[in-house]
């Protein structure tokens, strides 16, 4: 390519070489952590439904979770709408849904798990079984493809020594194709739990990856130097 | 250089305060003039507001170009039964990456869009409808959510103007299907996300049973604007039939993808040529898909002469769609382009009606066998055989996204298709 990389400024958790950091990007105050409890009724449920830490076994809902549970089933006519925020309100503490947490939603909500399995079966998002700490899905779509998107996730899959669809024999990566993430500009996009990585070459798989090792070890999560 | 995805042609009307991190607080937008439309709004009324959007002739940003001033004035008039207004920000057309630009960039125009919106409409309640992939979206347009029911903006006696007006935030769960407007609402009250068969259409019978209006995320951005110059005024921009500007997301072979911002009627080659820094390594152009992967594809003479506005793209003989330009260079594989675009069409099938879930299939194993050099040319007439009759037949228009380019692309590269075939047999023959 003749001129330098074209970077999207946009927070791609990426790795540092856009003029822009984060804090300029999304603003400082909103690079923190939202209230576990949520704010206003109306924004209880976004918070993002995929992080590192989880407890398969945790209590639906117990503390600050009951209260972003309530104010979740508060604001909706029908207890049936409140359902999907609730089961990404489950998979947000145990990191995914099973039959079980299907069917406890169900009881909460005074509908059938048979009616709930039904639903939560028809979406992607909900992990029917356990993911590794970090869930990788790579856009394979049309624009990330072709700019070389196969072989980005070829060389995620070979970097993590997994097949597709595999969680790695640590239980730390699980890597996936994705289907278009709205960020086609900037190919290849890959979502890793609640983060996009933009502009990701191949080049780039290892560092990607060095730094998420980074995360896990508590070390900060700095680019690698150049 | 703060915002590279910049030129200095751009007419930036709702990218003005993207690569601004200020733009993201009340007081920061209001520095952009915002809330001054919904202001404008509350003063001359239901009617009058309507009757601006209507006099602008906004074409919904969502892909079909629907007038958004006739859109709202399907609502019924007697407001004794809740009116919802839904914004659809589910983006997740192959190709489109313009509606989370102006979420995570400009989270109070949206917020501003939807309180003109539901007002117009006589909604007291509208949900945003974010695609649940976008956590970073998300989050930013909750924080600015938090701020303007703050502020007094959201929620009770909306600038004291005695209205009410919730909007809520409704996080989805993957699933392509669920951007269309029937699909959404279901989704929305906890359902499968399949769509709808209409009549009875939304503005009757749509959330949770009662009147509802859905549009897209850009063209609510668009509405302050409109409500506080008026709609003349946004006529001073793109054509007759288009007016205004649009969001143009240019990806694929380009040396400078990204957002940009134009009139409506823009050149597509000097997007290309100029804008967008012409052609990666000084490759030929050679297909452009100018609407999302759903429209007819292009070939490099179509693009020649093509202008960006529905008329316009319609004439080259393909779509505007949400004006997603894919752009494709000598080296792109147009057959395997298209099969990746039938996997994901058979993926995101519902499945409700067969000629869409068995069609999206076939056409799938169909294209993989070709790409593989075990298919014939018969092959190429079964496939537009099975397009012809996933077009027109179904509930929603998923089918036909898939047949449009698949017909297109056999049309315009049959010899891609023809040469994979050829080589496939030489391999037998050998
Ligand atoms: C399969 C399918 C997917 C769609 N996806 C989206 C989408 O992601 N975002 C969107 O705004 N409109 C999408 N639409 C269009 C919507 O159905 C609807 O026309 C649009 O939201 C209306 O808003 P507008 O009038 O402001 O354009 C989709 C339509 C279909 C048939
Ligand atoms: S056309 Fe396809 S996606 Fe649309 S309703 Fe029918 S099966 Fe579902
Ligand atoms: S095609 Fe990869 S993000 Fe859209």
């Amino acid at each position: 390519m003749s001129e330098a990389r074209f970077h999207n400024p946009g927070w791609a958790g990426n790795t540092g070489e856009f003029e822009l950091s984060e804090a300029d990007v999304r603003g400082s105050e909103y690079a923190g952590d939202l209230p576990p409890e949520g704010g206003h009724p109306s924004t209880a449920a976004s918070h993002p439904f995929m992080l590192v830490e989880r407890d398969p076994d945790a209590p639906l809902f117990e503390g600050p979770y009951q209260a972003r549970f309530e104010k979740i089933r508060g604001r909706y006519p029908t207890a049936m709408a409140a359902l999907l925020p609730t089961l990404n309100l489950a998979q947000e503490l145990r990191g995914h849904v099973s039959p079980e947490t299907m069917d406890e939603v169900a009881a909460l909500l005074g509908l059938s798990s048979a009616y709930v399995r039904g639903v939560a079966t028809f979406y992607t998002m909900y992990n029917k079984r356990p993911v590794g700490r970090f869930l990788i899905q790579v856009c394979t779509n049309i624009s990330c493809n072709l700019c070389g998107a196969d072989e980005v996730l070829a060389a995620f899959l070979e970097h993590t020594g997994t097949e597709l669809g595999d969680t790695s024999a640590d239980g730390n990566f699980t890597v996936a194709e994705a289907e278009c993430l709205a960020a086609c500009g900037f190919p290849t996009c890959v979502q890793i739990n609640e983060r996009y990585f933009e502009d990701v070459s191949v080049a780039d798989v290892p560092r990607v990856l060095a730094r998420l090792k980074a995360e896990l070890n508590g070390g900060d999560a700095a680019p690698a130097p150049e | 250089m703060a915002y590279p995805y910049r030129h200095e042609k751009e007419t930036r009307v709702l990218s003005e305060g993207f690569g601004d991190p200020g733009a993201r607080t009340v007081a920061g937008w209001k520095n952009y003039g915002g809330y001054q439309g919904i202001a404008r709004a509350l003063e001359i009324g239901r009617e009058a507001t309507i009757e601006e959007v209507k006099r602008s002739g906004l074409r919904g940003r969502g892909g079909a170009g629907f007038p958004t001033g006739l859109k709202w004035s399907f609502m019924p008039k007697d407001t004794r039964r809740p009116h919802y207004l839904l914004c659809n920000a589910d983006e997740s057309e192959p190709g489109t990456f313009k509606d989370r630009e102006i979420i995570r960039w400009t989270p109070h125009q949206l917020i501003e869009g939807c309180l003109v919106g539901s007002y117009a409409i006589g909604a007291s309640h509208c949900y945003i409808y974010l695609r649940g992939e976008f956590f970073e979206s998300t989050r930013v347009m909750a924080r600015a959510l938090e701020e303007a029911y703050e502020e007094g903006l959201v929620g009770k006696d909306i600038m004291g103007s005695g209205v009410d007006i919730d909007i809520t935030l409704h996080v989805g769960a993957g699933a392509y299907i669920c951007g269309e407007e029937t699909g959404l609402m279901n989704s929305l009250e906890g359902r499968r996300g399949e769509p709808r068969i209409k009549p009875p259409f939304p503005a009757a019978v749509g959330a949770f049973g009662m009147p509802t209006t859905i549009n897209n995320v850009e063209t609510l951005a668009a509405i302050p604007h409109i409500a506080r110059h008026g709609g003349e005024w946004y006529r001073q921009w793109g054509t007759d039939k288009s007016p205004g500007t649009k969001l143009f997301c240019v990806s694929g072979h380009v040396n400078r993808p990204g957002n940009y911002e134009f009139p409506l009627g823009f050149p597509l080659m000097e997007l290309i040529e100029d804008v967008c820094g012409g052609m990666r390594d000084g490759n030929a152009l050679k297909a452009v898909i100018p609407g999302g992967s759903s429209v007819p594809i292009m070939s490099a003479d179509d693009c020649r002469d093509c202008t960006l506005c529905y008329e316009g793209v319609e004439a080259a003989g393909s779509m505007l769609g949400c004006a997603s330009v894919i752009v494709m260079d000598e080296t792109a594989d147009i057959v395997k382009q298209v099969r990746r675009m039938a996997y994901f069409y058979s993926h995101e099938s519902c499945g409700q009606c067969t000629p869409c879930r068995e069609g999206t299939t076939w056409a799938t194993q169909i294209l993989r066998r070709i790409e593989d050099g075990r298919g014939t040319e018969d092959d190429l007439d079964t496939l537009i055989e099975i397009s012809e009759q996933m077009t027109g037949t179904t509930i929603c228009v998923l089918s036909d996204s898939l047949a449009m380019p698949i017909i297109s692309s056999i049309e315009k590269f049959r010899d891609d298709y023809l040469a994979l075939i050829r080589r496939g047999e030489r391999m037998g023959a050998a």
